[in-house]
């Protein structure tokens, strides 16, 4: 029933303009139920592209791209986009905002009402219901972010940098908000990170991507013990993972 | 038209008189200091006005002296007991709301096709590609460039004046309706999408208000622009009014009422500038929040 699965084969992303960029280059990979997916890369390698065309913001060039076995046309509440910049609408406060997506969706309020309070309650924000969206600090409104995502209950979380922007210490507090989440809920995830540390911690894969054209050029599997939390990024196989995928990322340097 | 930077510019200005008494709140002070800078050039020229024509009137007796100015206008606002032919005696609110009312009716007319239009033109390719150009190549063409048309059209009526006023506050309002449409942050549209939001839903909820800033912007010129053709109107194309009344009693010589008459004009723009900044205030204060925490 609550499924997520994705498949990406064979698919490219150029974009047109004065000069054109090839973006992505032959992107094959399959995503399972519940699964949490790395995609790490420098800045500009490609991996927001790839999280865009999933999310239907953008179209591939070549290839196929499945949801659930279905062509992704369009973006829609089966997948639900956290931003960088936790993309608020700043007119609403923090209830309206993490209800506009059931809201126009048109589920009757009763349907969604106790769950969206719920949400606030795992993320912290109870109290926070009429502040706006500048009145919160960065941690906050991507605490926002991702509660408005999870009031339409997605069958995919798709992740771009979340927490990119956050300074660290917050961004360990949100890293195990998000696993606590993730271990209860079960969702898939695509999460893009430039942060080794950041994807070792959370996923089951990270998929090591290259710059111009963008490919996917290392599958590591994380079998770090779940549930995880913030405590694991001191222990010795994290450091051996991390030892192994920083020496992955210099050879991918060297071929750019 | 100018801005109001009031309360902004006084939390930014360094407090030069912060060591003045203590009685006072210090924002009671500092709306103190603010309503007695405001008051000093036109206090200086109307008393230098005032002591240049001691004989009553300046420029060999053309222009009145304010305190004459000011009589006039009361005898226009409240009337006088002399005789009752008089057509500046008792007629000012009178002519007061024939303006007021034109440039309601004209405002709103301009706000109810400007909106609409302007977001269709930033946010639609097509709408831009068809209304865009047309709306470019009609407005340089000036509001008393339009008189003739317009007394042609509409008579001596009132239908023409407010068909002015809504055709000169209408530029300004979609002008900036579709620059604040077009300028929309891009992933705020991409997570109305995302969470499942229709075109027509995304236009309502996210376009409308993303544009709500820039539309203030075009409110507040346009209004201006409407007091403006409000009197180029009644100069020539009705019969009563304010612009009327200015014009009139400047072919009879009666000065002191055109005075009071451009000063009546000034009073009201300013009153209903700060009636929109007022609702802007309330309509957009998650925005004040916003550039006052930047």
């Amino acid at each position: 029933m609550t499924m997520g699965t994705i498949t990406f084969e064979n698919v490219s992303k150029t974009f047109s303009g004065q000069s054109e960029v090839r973006a992505l280059e032959g992107i094959d990979l399959a995503i399972g139920e519940g699964e949490f997916v790395a995609l790490l890369g420098p800045s500009g390698c490609g991996k927001s592209t790839l999280l865009n065309l999933l999310a239907g913001f953008e179209r591939a060039t070549e290839g196929s791209l499945l949801f659930d076995g279905k062509t992704v046309t369009r973006p829609g509440p089966d997948r639900g986009v956290v931003f960088q910049e936790a993309a608020l609408f700043p007119w609403l406060n923090v209830w309206q905002n993490v209800i506009f997506g059931p809201q126009v969706q048109g589920v009757a309020r009763v349907d969604y009402e106790s769950k969206a309070r719920n949400l606030l309650k795992i993320v912290g924000l109870e109290s926070f219901s009429d502040a706006l969206p500048v009145q919160l600090s960065g941690g906050m409104r991507q605490r926002v972010g991702i509660a408005r995502v999870l009031a339409m209950s997605p069958k995919a979380l798709l992740m771009d940098e979340p927490f990119g922007a956050l300074d660290a210490q917050t961004r360990l507090s949100m890293q195990q908000l998000l696993l606590d989440v993730w271990q209860s809920l079960g969702t898939t995830v695509l999460f893009v990170t430039h942060d080794i540390d950041e994807a070792i911690l959370l996923s089951d894969r990270i998929c090591v991507m290259s710059a111009r054209p963008g490919r996917i050029i290392r599958t590591i599997p994380i079998t770090l013990p779940r549930p995880r939390s913030i405590a694991s990024l001191t222990s010795t196989e994290f450091v051996a993972y991390k030892a192994r995928i920083m020496s992955d990322m210099k050879v991918g340097a060297a071929h750019a | 038209m100018s801005i109001s930077t009031g309360p902004i510019a006084s939390r930014q200005q360094p407090s030069v008189f912060s060591s003045a008494s203590s009685v006072l709140s210090s924002a009671a002070r500092r709306n103190l200091r603010q309503v007695l800078l405001a008051i000093v050039l036109p206090v200086t020229v109307i008393a230098l006005w005032q002591w240049a024509g001691n004989g009553g009137s300046l420029f060999g007796g053309v222009l009145p002296t304010p305190d004459r100015v000011w009589h006039a206008w009361k005898v226009w606002a409240f009337g006088s007991a002399g005789l009752g032919l008089n057509p500046y005696s008792g007629t000012w609110l009178a002519n007061l709301l024939f303006s007021a009312e034109r440039v309601g009716k004209g405002f709103l007319v301009a706000i109810l096709v400007a909106v609409p239009v302007g977001v269709a033109i930033g946010w639609n390719r097509i709408a831009s590609g068809t209304l865009d150009p047309t709306v470019q190549l009609l407005r340089p063409i000036p509001i008393t460039a339009w008189l003739p048309f317009s007394i042609a059209v509409f008579g001596i009526r009132d239908m023409g004046a407010v068909f002015l006023i809504a055709l000169g506050a209408f530029y300004p309002i979609v002008v900036n309706t579709a620059q604040g449409a077009r300028d929309i942050e891009r992933n705020l549209v991409r997570a109305a999408m995302m969470m499942g939001a229709g075109r027509w839903t995304i236009l309502r909820r996210v376009v409308l208000p993303a544009s709500l800033p820039a539309i203030f912007t075009g409110l507040r010129i346009g209004l201006g622009i409407a007091w403006t053709a409000v009197i180029v109107a009644e100069m020539i194309a009705v019969k009563s009014g304010l612009g009327y009344v200015l014009w009139d009693a400047y072919y009879v010589g009666r000065m002191d009422v055109v005075i009071a008459d451009m000063a009546t004009i000034g009073l009201l723009g300013l009153i209903s500038d700060r009636v929109i900044l007022l609702i802007e205030r309330w309509v957009l204060a998650w925005r004040r929040l916003q550039s006052f925490h930047s």
